[in-house]
């Protein structure tokens, strides 16, 4: 069956609000009581076995979050966030921080089927790869057969990351946080925090204090990661808040592409969801970052959902470094992101494609920022956002050259796509450029599908509601060939059932 | 709540205390009192406020010129164009004596029931309607009739040398009229402090051509709210050219209420010294089948900076709405700065908008090619630049006008390039 039959017929399987990730998982967790003061950071840090520094890193991201108001200038609404009657820490109980799986045997079989269940097989990854008989010809083997190393990440713990060993085996480290932060200390507190501050703003300054899992990579000189690397982030427990960390580090001459998936259970309340990720590119360095976000958004009266606050930044340190993010946002009730490049290393280059879809009483305020600051740097952004239902979806991104940027250049293209009388579109991007010798080009569309093109598709006998999807897939198509192959599948997918009601 | 006010702030402050001794205030004392509140509560705003982000009033403006009758000879100008009917304000007095057969013409202070019927908001991003009521003295009414076809066109000065005025000025057209106004902005290097609220309105199937000039010195502040509203079928075309200005706040709303109405704005900033405009637009499509489209040119020289904010808004209502806006700017020196920040808000499906922005400086192609073809630097320079606007004031379908308007463009490429 075609992507675009099988997008039909998905399209006409599903009801309104159903969501295909929203089944729970009944497993037995262990939680921290409710609510945030320094007792729960401590036990956080205590659970974790981190060293005496990340607790005090993290009792000074607390105090400073204390300080800071909670943003109100972007257009999302929402009644104010309990932040004390959220859980911070949950993990499946039968996972012993001392005692973490060393492979899928000691895994949990009931998590192995969660995850089987949401499209990520980690045992037949790991038996197709035939990994434990061909350790030594691994980097051949598995770049050809194009496998996924992953760190299921299920509420606060990283539950397993596959290919480690293999991994190693090329100097790459691919760990979760935690076991970074014990085994990598001298390289995680050197970087983690120098690309997104602590007190950046209210949500990192939340995540800086109780975040608990998520991946670190690290690339060393001069080596191209020979599979493509992947974080799969699931919430599960009731009333509580997942706040990840992620930590990428390409050193000179790197290349690593990771990806990033996310998914949740379907409830009437809201949860909190709140991620800091870091990436460092250092010279001829490269990191590509793709994302296909599918938390729960709500049922179609608008309640439940994820609330999604992300803070996302790249620095590209190096000359003729390189950030590219892509993403696919369809889920979570709010989304709050804006993928970022700091361009300081002369001839680097930041790229951000996007697509975000809302439905229902969805609302999506994301965007990009490129800050140039080295010579001869580049950026490029393309964003697509498709509005449908009531939902709200706002591009908010940012452009800039200081005054030594000579060169600069960037490109920035966003098109909104409006599907019905009640959704709304909005744009807007701050342009600034401080000298002379910037090349800035920034153009925006706001439309409906256009009825002459719909017409032109009909005329060659395709059905309304077939010319529809092909249109939506035309206007999304650029963006949707920057993603891995394996994603790109998936978010075609999930662009058809979010916009499930809205088409024909 | 403001804690600390600055030297401007006192001063604005001071002078209200002192306003009873000032003459022709137009607003009666509790809208006065209810518009200086406001302003008392807020101050000038600073970056902190969204729609002043790039224009730090509060910073920028360090002091405030006093009022003095000291600096004018209390005369208008010649006309920009022979023929043109002068109404003129000069240091916040309307002073001119001319007749207009076909529309009403009066000064606000001789009717004051009209100036209350102009839209005033106290809100705390509007401090320009703050200050303006708080002290505007004066100003024009002007009315066109039904039905009116002018020949001539309606220029209005506003002519300040040195010190402080805040002017206002109404205007409405009638039922199917056209009119052709022309306001200029005009003043010496005597360092200066001007309010200017423009309110118009335009019946079902009205046509005006606006066209804003301002010349003023590098040591003049203004800050100028232009406000209109279009019934249906209703057509407004503003071009505006700024071509000189120590501190620019140039604010363009425009409520597009009638369907098939149709708004235009050409806007030129030429920039140079210090200078810092700064033009922010809202365009609302309240009504079906409406069109609007923008477009700014800045020129940055020197140390200057431009700024573009504008927003077009299509509420549901809006359907069929057709909008563009663009906004380009040529950076010319390495200090300049130009700032942009065009936005789509749109709550309306059946509709086609879009925007674009774009910065660069000149290319040093053309520039070599018109200098292979024998004409200096400066002369490539001024001739690419001139090419880069004159496309803003060509279509106009007024020769005399387009002449005038090229006189002002080619007088500022001669002095600053």
């Amino acid at each position: 069956m075609s992507a675009r039959a099988e997008t039909i017929r998905q399209v006409q399987e599903i009801g309104v609000d159903q969501y295909q990730y929203g089944f729970e998982t009944n497993i037995e967790s262990e939680k921290a009581p409710k609510g945030l003061d320094e007792n729960i950071i401590r036990y956080i840090s205590d659970r974790k076995q981190e060293p005496q520094w990340m607790l005090e890193w993290r009792l000074s991201a607390y105090n400073r979050w204390l300080k800071i108001k909670e943003p109100t200038w972007s257009r999302l609404q929402y009644p104010p966030i309990a932040f004390q009657d959220y859980h911070y820490y949950a993990t499946p109980k039968n996972i012993d921080q001392n005692m973490l799986p060393q492979s899928l045997e000691d895994v949990d079989p009931e998590l192995l089927v969660t995850y089987e269940k949401l499209g990520i097989p980690l045992r037949e990854q790991e038996i197709l790869a035939g990994v434990p008989e061909k350790d030594r010809v691994f980097s051949e083997n598995l770049s050809r057969s194009g496998h996924v190393a992953v760190d299921a990440v299920f509420d606060s713990v990283s539950v397993i990351t596959t290919f480690k060993k293999e991994l190693a085996q090329v100097g790459i480290i691919f760990c979760s946080i935690s076991e970074a932060i014990r085994e990598h200390s001298d390289l995680v507190r050197e970087y983690m925090g120098s690309v997104v501050p602590v007190a950046d703003n209210f949500y990192s300054a939340l995540n800086s204090s109780v975040f608990t899992d998520g991946s670190f990579v690290y690339v060393p000189k001069g080596v191209r990661c020979p599979m493509e690397l992947s974080t799969y982030f699931r919430i599960n427990e009731r009333n509580t808040g997942q706040f990840e960390r992620t930590l990428i580090i390409a050193d000179e001459g790197a290349y690593v592409s990771y990806l990033e998936g996310c998914t949740a259970p379907q409830r009437d309340e809201n949860q909190l969801h709140a991620a800091v990720v870091e990436l460092i590119v250092f010279k001829n360095a490269e990191i590509k970052y793709s994302t296909v976000q599918n938390w729960y958004p709500g049922d179609k009266e608008g309640r439940g959902g994820i609330y999604n606050f992300v803070t996302k930044r790249g620095d590209c340190r190096g000359s003729h470094s390189k950030i590219s993010w892509t993403q696919v946002e369809t889920g979570s009730a709010l989304t709050w992101k804006y993928p970022s490049c700091l361009l300081k290393g002369d001839h680097s280059r930041g790229e951000f494609y996007s697509i975000a879809v809302s439905n229902g009483y969805q609302q999506i305020d994301s965007g990009s920022k490129m800050i140039h600051l080295g010579k001869n740097t580049s950026s490029r952004i393309i964003s697509k956002g498709i509005s449908a239902g009531f939902s709200s979806n706002t591009y908010r991104g940012k452009v800039s050259a200081h005054r030594q940027a000579k060169n600069a250049r960037n490109f920035t293209q966003c098109d909104s796509l409006l599907i019905g009388h009640d959704c709304s579109a909005h744009t807007i991007p701050y342009i600034e450029a401080k000298n002379a010798q910037v090349q800035f080009e920034h153009e925006a569309t706001t439309s409906k599908i256009s009825d002459e093109q719909l017409f032109y598709i009909m005329q060659r006998g395709i059905l309304e509601e077939e010319a529809m999807a092909l249109l939506v897939n035309g206007f999304v198509h650029e963006v949707i060939q920057k993603l891995p192959m394996e994603f790109a599948v998936e978010a075609q997918k999930l662009i058809s059932i979010s916009l499930e009601g809205s088409i024909g | 709540m403001l804690i600390d006010r600055t030297q401007a702030e006192e001063a604005i402050i001071e002078n209200f205390l002192n306003s009873d001794s000032l003459p022709n205030l137009l607003f009666p004392r509790e809208m006065r009192e209810a518009a200086m509140a406001a302003f008392k509560e807020h101050g000038f705003p600073s970056r902190k406020r969204e729609s002043w982000h790039y224009t730090d009033l509060r910073n920028k403006l360090t002091r405030i010129s006093s009022y003095s009758d000291d600096h004018n000879d209390g005369r208008p100008i010649l006309p920009l164009i022979l023929g043109n009917v002068l109404f003129s304000v000069v240091n916040g007095k309307a002073v001119s004596n001319s007749v207009l057969p076909p529309v009403f013409c009066t000064p606000l202070a001789l009717s004051p029931s009209r100036a209350l019927n102009i839209l005033r908001d106290f809100s705390i991003t509007n401090v320009i309607s703050q200050v303006n009521t708080a002290f505007a003295s004066d100003g024009w009414r002007i009315n066109v009739q039904k039905d009116v076809f002018l020949d001539n066109i309606i220029e209005i000065q506003n002519l300040q040398n040195g010190g402080q005025s805040h002017t206002c000025f109404s205007v409405s057209v009638a039922e199917d009229s056209r009119a052709t106004i022309l306001e200029r902005q005009l003043g010496d290097d005597q360092e200066s402090f001007l309010s200017s609220v423009s309110d118009i309105d335009l019946a079902e199937g009205a046509e005006v051509l606006w066209i804003i000039i301002r010349e003023r010195g590098i040591l003049s502040t203004e800050l100028n709210r232009f406000y209109a509203r279009l019934d249906k079928g209703a057509r407004l075309k503003l071009v505006i050219i700024n071509a000189g200005l120590h501190l620019l706040r140039q604010e363009v709303h425009i409520d597009l209420n009638g369907s098939r109405s149709d708004f235009q704005l050409r806007c030129i900033n030429l920039l140079s010294g210090e200078s810092h405009a700064d033009t922010t637009m809202k365009i609302r499509h309240f009504a079906r089948s409406t069109t609007s489209k923008e477009m700014i040119r800045n020129i940055a020289t020197d140390t200057s900076c431009g700024v573009f904010q504008g927003m077009v808004q299509v509420l549901p209502t809006g359907q069929k709405t057709d909008a563009k806006m663009l906004c380009q700017s040529l950076i010319l020196s390495k200090d300049a700065e130009c700032h942009a920040k065009p936005e789509l808000d749109i709550f309306a499906d059946d509709i086609l908008c879009g925007h674009g922005a774009t910065f660069s400086t000149i290319d040093r192609n053309q520039l070599f090619y018109l200098m292979t073809r024998g004409l200096t630097f400066v002369q490539a320079k001024a001739v690419l630049v001139k090419c880069f606007i004159k496309e803003q004031i060509e279509g106009i379908g007024q020769e005399d006008i387009e002449k005038a308007l090229h006189g002002v463009l080619d007088h500022w490429l001669f002095l600053h390039l």
